[in-house]
């Protein structure tokens, strides 16, 4: 399996894992979210071989690939156990959360079961961006803890202002709204690093794609 | 006050005197070296206030002899939970919580031993809901159900108060606490292994101003306390040196605020002790 440019870990291919696997992480499976809207499922993941590893990657400056893998029992148990699988659309995440954390200034502290989660995960009975790894939800930043609606909002403030393309979930406590995290995501994005597998060999291209390809190796020759 | 005693000695008379200052009161005992007991309104429900955690221990580790988690499972430490009655959220106070280590962990996990310590060595009741919310309700209910456990009504999680003011609240009797200690004194429930973490969770608990009050020194006690404005229990199992184990449960019920609680299940002890004993001397 191929290892990352950036990063010391093997991209996989979710659909070549094996069925254990598969049946949890259902790669590239259409399932609908809360709104009833279909989706994909990520099928390309980091291959996180131990804790240690985890703890020693960094997705960005601020950020340790561990932060958005703590689950727990809850979690399906071969997603508690290593080599665990992470979408590669993580990094996505961890970029937009430094930039955020950049600007506080401080430790932003993602809760368990805050990141990823399998769609397997009990917490998961309904779809959402958690099950593309890019959704974070944030307990405490620095010393304060976000379970007040003032500190709540001030935070809320700055994410809505700094990231603009990223979704805040309203702060509350009816279905849909937070009073003890802030919850920040990017949506439903995947990446599929230049290392990840491609598509089955048995698809055929259009002509206009297979053209790109020819035009493509060309440039690369050059 | 009337006692509807089952067994029989001067010891069920005293008993009636000692609790002359409650509302009401219920005990039941039972003693490993004669095979004999006796109850006292054993049959009468009480709010089971902190007591609860005792059964609520035997589904955690029930749930672990299933092999649905492990001791070492991690649980999310999040302190928002929704009432039974309406599924509004509510918080646990942490000023209720005798430490604060649970709340000191929020937004990270602990380990389900850990939190079952806490649970019961200092009544930490977020680790109880959150034990019962990473366990399930309904699953302990139907380990305790599994386990043939009558007297024992667990309905939701501690500090629900939208549940409280509708009146649903967990409930016990005497002898439902009584069949629980024996469960795990027995082995009976998950077997030796299991039992044994469960008595030495037990036997660390730190309140002990009921039953272990009325004991000598070296007695050793695994008990649970459980404690609001109108109800004081302690129900435990009972170890003193070169003797067979027995199991005590006293539960008493209370005007609010009124005073003595403590001295009365710690006279009731002392007599149950000293019976026992004065007994075995002659």
């Amino acid at each position: 399996m191929p290892e990352s440019a950036a990063l010391p870990l093997e991209v996989v291919d979710g659909q070549a894992l094996d069925k254990k696997y598969r049946s949890i992480l259902r790669p590239g499976e259409l399932v609908a979210d809360a709104d009833g809207v279909t989706r994909r499922l990520p099928r390309f993941f980091y291959e996180v071989p131990s804790w240690e590893a985890a703890m020693d990657i960094r997705l960005a400056p601020h950020f340790r690939l561990a932060e958005f893998i703590g689950v727990d029992v809850r979690e399906a148990e071969p997603m508690r156990i290593f080599p665990r699988y992470v979408p590669c659309g993580v990094s996505l995440l961890a970029a937009q959360l430094e930039l955020f954390r950049q600007n506080v200034g401080t430790y932003v502290h993602i809760t368990a079961n805050g990141s990823y989660r399998s769609p397997a995960h009990a917490l998961g009975t309904i779809i959402s961006p958690h099950n593309w790894a890019t959704a974070a939800d944030i307990y405490r930043i620095g010393d304060d803890f976000l379970n007040k609606r003032p500190t709540l909002q001030r935070y809320a403030k700055i994410a809505r202002e700094l990231l603009p393309t990223c979704w805040i979930r309203p702060i509350g406590s009816e279905p849909g709204e937070a009073d003890d995290h802030l919850h920040i995501d990017i949506g439903y994005a995947t990446l599929v690093p230049r290392e990840a597998a491609g598509e089955d060999e048995d698809t055929e291209l259009l002509p206009s794609a297979q053209q790109a390809v020819t035009a493509g190796a060309e440039t690369e020759e050059e | 006050m009337s006692s509807e005693v089952t067994g029989g000695s001067s010891l069920l008379k005293q008993i009636p005197r000692l609790a002359e200052k409650t509302e009401a009161f219920a005990v039941a005992f039972y003693d490993y070296a004669t095979d004999c007991g006796w109850t006292i309104h054993a049959d009468r429900w009480f709010h089971a206030a902190s007591t609860i955690k005792i059964p609520v221990l035997l589904g955690v580790f029930g749930a672990i002899a299933e092999d649905r988690m492990t001791p070492n499972s991690r649980v999310h430490v999040r302190n928002r939970f929704r009432s039974v009655v309406d599924s509004e959220p509510f918080r646990v106070e942490s000023g209720r919580d005798a430490n604060s280590e649970v709340h000191d962990a929020l937004g990270q996990t602990m380990n389900v031993e850990d939190l079952a310590r806490h649970m019961i060595v200092t009544s930490s009741n977020l680790a109880t809901n959150l034990l019962l919310e990473a366990v399930g309700l309904e699953q302990i209910q139907q380990t305790l159900r599994s386990l043939d456990v009558r007297g024992v009504e667990l309905l939701r999680g501690v500090e629900d108060e939208n549940a409280w003011e509708k009146g649903i609240n967990n409930r016990v009797t005497a002898n439902g606490l009584l069949d629980v200690c024996r469960l795990i004194a027995e082995e009976g429930a998950f077997g030796p292994e299991l039992s044994q973490q469960m008595l030495d969770i037990l036997h660390a608990q730190e309140f002990n101003s009921g039953i272990p009050a009325g004991l000598p020194k070296d007695a050793r006690v695994a008990h649970k306390t459980g404690e609001i404005s109108t109800v004081a229990h302690d129900a435990g199992i009972v170890y003193l040196p070169d003797r067979e184990p027995y199991v005590l449960v006293v539960l008493t019920q209370w005007e609010a605020g009124a005073g003595g609680r403590h001295d009365t299940i710690a006279g009731i002890s002392r007599a149950v002790y000293e019976y026992l004993t004065e007994d075995e001397d002659a």
